[in-house]
């Protein structure tokens, strides 16, 4: 997508005061929701003074509105309000991979009657927005090295008495830059410096990490595509799903290996683990949705996806898109798990490949369940422990294993173990 | 890439907290690890986070880990319930399906009907029913059942599910020690539990540490014992009679009242021989418990009349019960009670029932006498709420048609709970047909009716999975 429009282009639109007026008073996340955007299209749903909620969408390209509104006005005031909070650049409306039902039918509609005009897209004014994108971010991070050279001459220890806005100014000025990637690590640290007793090495390394983004980011064009799908993943610019599933496909019989919803006050997502029987590859399907909307349906953890899935560039554990409707089928249990050593080495291999790697999946074979002062730990028949995260709680785990060693399946991140699904009576159960 | 110096992060670390514009960047900290253009300290210390930050993920091996795991659960030889079975509670628990008056009772109904089957839950719901159990105790002795030894391993694990931690018996002195040195929840499990397996070896427990007890300790003990009670325990009974402290002679003589066969209750046949009020009251009277304590509207004598009816031997049922004097029936229903003396308990409830005297008899024949009730009313309504159950599809149908035709409003509502709990499965549809003869704007009723057919929906579900 293109660089976020400024507010007066956006008022330039209004077809008069009034509605400029108007839509500056609706431009408030309270009435709105489903909010979202992609490379072409804004869209959302405003509570007005009907039942239903009208439906917004905003084709960017040309531009072109659509508003179920009775407003004769055009553009009426809810499609201006929806860019008005779109150009804020503020995370209100943030751009998804999943485009809202009504946006995309719309989309659909307009694409199907430009077809008949055989108006070809324009590739040139394409390639006129990736590159303002571009040159926006280079500038953004640009800045963002200037103040990570500034937070390592003052000295981490001086950094973490900084209050909340140091964090919260950084990561929306990486917002405005378009790399929202970034932007919502930033804005994590600023609670993490406090809240963890290893603060210090944990910034240490996440400040080397993002600079390695920054080193990356202008050293793109030499990048392999792998390496600069890790990249962009990490900045936070979306692939269309259209371009993914143009890419490379693989068609096998995926095991649903767990599943994990996290919620944030701007995002609900999910993840969804699959193994592919025949290339023996783990990947993730990620799924998001605007806080307040629906996440799509999940896969039943446990069944086995017989289908296509479509690969985005990057480096192992990938991330996928299902490509067309799969069978559904029964597994079993897990179908592979590893020693905690092996399970370890296959994540030194992943980061090795991907330094900006956080979530590492982890099918951990016969493991014991060991509650114990200072933190359950999960052991292994070599007798290796990893120890599960804080917030874990224990008591499922011990009520489905009963100490008996089971096989579980769970996300690594950070140094701790954050369990998702435990095999049992030769069926997967969530924990 | 070559391996970093031991301790190029720790240095890094150090330089970083203080910061470039203080100290200077430990020297050669990229030497050998990368080529890296870094024209500044402060390049020079992201880049060298960078790789030595990557260096340490990847290569982070775990500490080595000393522990022992406890022994696992003991396996649980029960076959798993059904998969419909297992919803249904999951329903339960989790609240997915709500009936008025509460989950509970149909949890236990599960629960109960769940191990009488010799089934056992998905161990998932394990964890869920001892979580209920803990707030709702009613529930804790069918939880106990049906969870079995995984249930109990957990329970060992922790203290808010004490109550479900079997106390190991093979073990004399570890039992001995918890009795000894226990808190007194933790006593009075320990003595329920050698009750319920050995009730001689319980008593025995209490008479050790018999002398050295505090008197409220010595009267919650001879409560104790009413677990696994019998004439063995009489001679340790009657002995407590003539404890120092009135709260333990009393809970003695309590329990001694339930015992027919006792030197106490020979010496109250005795005093009650001729069912005349005695004139006075004698030491020997007072230490088995007799007190001046009035009984409802009698005078003094009189009332001793009762209590020594009560704690005495039953003989046979007088033909003439109905002409009994008023006195000699309370006296005797008191015994009755206390000595769940069954032909005793229906001779009383014929001449006149209450809800106490039903509550007493075996569902059969409790629910005869209100069968036999003429007027459908508020205290048919109590009587039948203390019908135990289970009850006969043939007075389950009888008694719905009854309620049908009762004129007084609130009969449903008050007999709704045992209804919802014991009425059989088999009345359903006689329930939903009467639902939908009622008005919409009889919301009330309607409402009630409603969650009755739902309890026997679900009770009716529970008895097709679990079948007997």
């Amino acid at each position: 997508m293109g660089a976020r429009w400024t507010v007066d282009r956006v008022l330039g639109l209004a077809p008069d005061a009034g509605s400029a007026r108007a839509a500056r008073g609706l431009a408030r996340p309270g009435t709105w929701s489903a909010l979202g955007s992609n490379e072409s299209l804004v869209w959302g749903r405003c509570q007005g003074s009907a039942r239903e909620p009208y439906q917004v969408t905003v084709d960017l390209n040309e531009p072109a509105f659509r508003c179920t509104c009775p407003s004769r006005k055009f553009p009426c005031k809810h499609g201006l309000a929806l860019l008005l909070m779109w150009a804020a650049g503020d995370g209100t409306v943030a751009d998804l991979d999943t485009t809202a039902d009504f946006a995309a039918a719309w989309a659909h509609e307009r694409e199907a009657r430009a077809t008949r005009d055989t108006r070809p897209p324009d590739p040139e004014a394409r390639a006129r927005r990736v590159a303002e994108r571009e040159s926006l971010m280079s500038a953004g991070l640009d800045e963002f090295e200037r103040w990570l050279f500034d937070l390592v001459r003052q000295g981490l220890a001086a950094v973490r008495s900084q209050p909340a806005e140091f964090w919260e100014t950084a990561a929306a000025r990486l917002v405005d830059a378009q790399v929202p990637g970034l932007a919502e690590r930033v804005r994590a640290m600023g609670s993490a410096v406090h809240a963890r007793t290893d603060w210090a090495a944990h910034l240490l390394e996440s400040l080397g990490r993002w600079y390695l983004a920054v080193r990356a980011w202008r050293r793109r064009a030499a990048l392999d595509p792998a390496t600069t799908g890790d990249l962009r993943a990490v900045l936070g610019w979306p692939r269309r799903s259209e371009e993914v599933l143009a890419g490379e496909r693989v068609r096998d019989r995926w095991w649903v290996l767990g599943l994990r919803q996290d919620e944030d006050e701007r995002l609900l997502s999910q993840r969804t683990w699959l193994y592919g029987e025949e290339s023996g590859e783990t990947v993730v399907l990620l799924d998001f949705a605007a806080a307040g909307g629906a996440l799509r349906v999940p896969h039943v953890l446990g069944s086995v996806l017989d289908g296509e899935l479509a690969h985005y560039p990057g480096s192992p554990p990938r991330r996928v898109l299902l490509a067309g409707e799969p069978t559904t089928g029964a597994g079993a249990g897990l179908p592979v798990t590893d020693t905690v050593l092996r399970a370890l080495d296959l994540a030194a291999t992943w980061q090795a490949g991907n330094p900006w790697l956080e979530r590492i999946p982890m099918a951990l074979g016969a493991v014991t369940v060991v509650p114990r002062e200072g933190g359950p730990v999960l052991v292994d028949r070599d007798g290796t422990a990893l120890r599960l995260a804080a917030d874990v709680d224990v008591w499922p785990l011990l009520g489905l294993s009963g100490g008996h060693p089971v096989d579980l399946f769970g996300e690594w991140v950070d140094g701790r173990f954050h369990p998702c699904s435990l095999a049992t009576d030769g069926a997967l159960v969530s924990v | 890439m070559s391996t970093p110096a031991p301790d190029s992060w720790e240095s890094l670390l150090g330089a970083a907290v203080v910061g470039t514009g203080r100290r200077a960047v430990p020297e050669g900290v990229l030497a050998r690890l990368a080529e890296v253009d870094a024209d500044s300290p402060e390049a020079t210390v992201l880049a060298a986070a960078a790789v030595l930050g990557a260096y340490r993920r990847a290569g982070w091996t775990p500490p080595p880990w000393h522990g022992t795991p406890d022994p696992p659960a003991e396996p649980d030889p029960r076959p798993l319930c059904s998969a419909t079975a297992a919803q249904l509670l999951e329903l339960l628990l989790d609240r997915g399906i709500q009936v008025d008056g509460g989950n509970e009772l149909l949890v236990a109904h599960w629960s109960r009907a769940c191990a009488r089957a010799g089934t056992r839950p998905p161990a998932p719901l394990v964890l869920a029913l001892l979580r209920l159990a803990t707030t709702a105790s009613g529930l804790r002795e069918d939880v106990r059942t049906v969870t079995g030894p995984r249930g109990a391993w957990l329970a060992r694990r922790n203290p808010r599910w004490s109550w479900a931690a079997p106390v190991d018996l093979g073990d004399p002195a570890e039992v001995d020690d918890r009795f000894a040195t226990g808190t007194w929840a933790e006593r009075l499990a320990v003595l329920a539990a050698v009750r319920r397996a050995d009730p001689a070896a319980g008593r025995r427990l209490v008479e050790r540490t018999w002398a050295d007890e505090q008197a409220a300790a010595r009267a919650g003990l001879v409560d104790a014992l009413a677990t696994g009670l019998s004439e063995a325990d009489e001679p340790f009974l009657e002995s407590a009679l003539d404890d120092r402290a009135a709260t333990v002679r009393a809970a003695a003589a309590a329990l001694l009242d339930r015992l027919p066969g006792s030197r106490r209750a020979a010496r109250m046949a005795e005093r009650v021989r001729d069912l005349t009020p005695p004139e006075e009251l004698d030491a020997a009277a007072r230490r088995d418990g007799v007190t001046d304590q009035r009984e409802h509207g009698q005078g003094r004598s009189v009332s001793w009349l009762i209590q020594m009816l009560g704690a005495a031997p039953l003989g046979e049922v007088p033909a003439d019960l109905a002409a009994a004097r008023p006195e000699l029936v309370l006296g005797w229903t008191r015994a009755a009670l206390r000595q769940r003396n069954e032909r005793w308990l229906a001779a009383l409830a014929e001449v006149r029932p209450t809800p106490e005297l039903l509550g007493a008899l075996p569902p059969e024949r409790a629910t005869a006498v209100v069968a036999r009730e003429p007027t459908v009313d508020a205290r048919f309504a109590g009587l039948l709420a203390a019908c135990p159950g289970p009850w006969s599809p043939e007075f389950s149908r009888e008694i719905v048609g009854r309620l049908r035709t009762a004129r007084t409003e609130g009969t449903l509502t008050l007999a709704f709970q045992a209804l919802a709990r014991h009425l059989h499965h088999t009345a359903l549809p006689q329930v939903e047909e009467w639902l939908e003869a009622t008005p919409v704007d009889r919301r009330a009723r309607r409402r009630t009716l409603r969650g009755l057919a739902n309890a026997l929906t679900i009770r009716r579900t529970i008895e097709q999975e679990f079948p007997s």
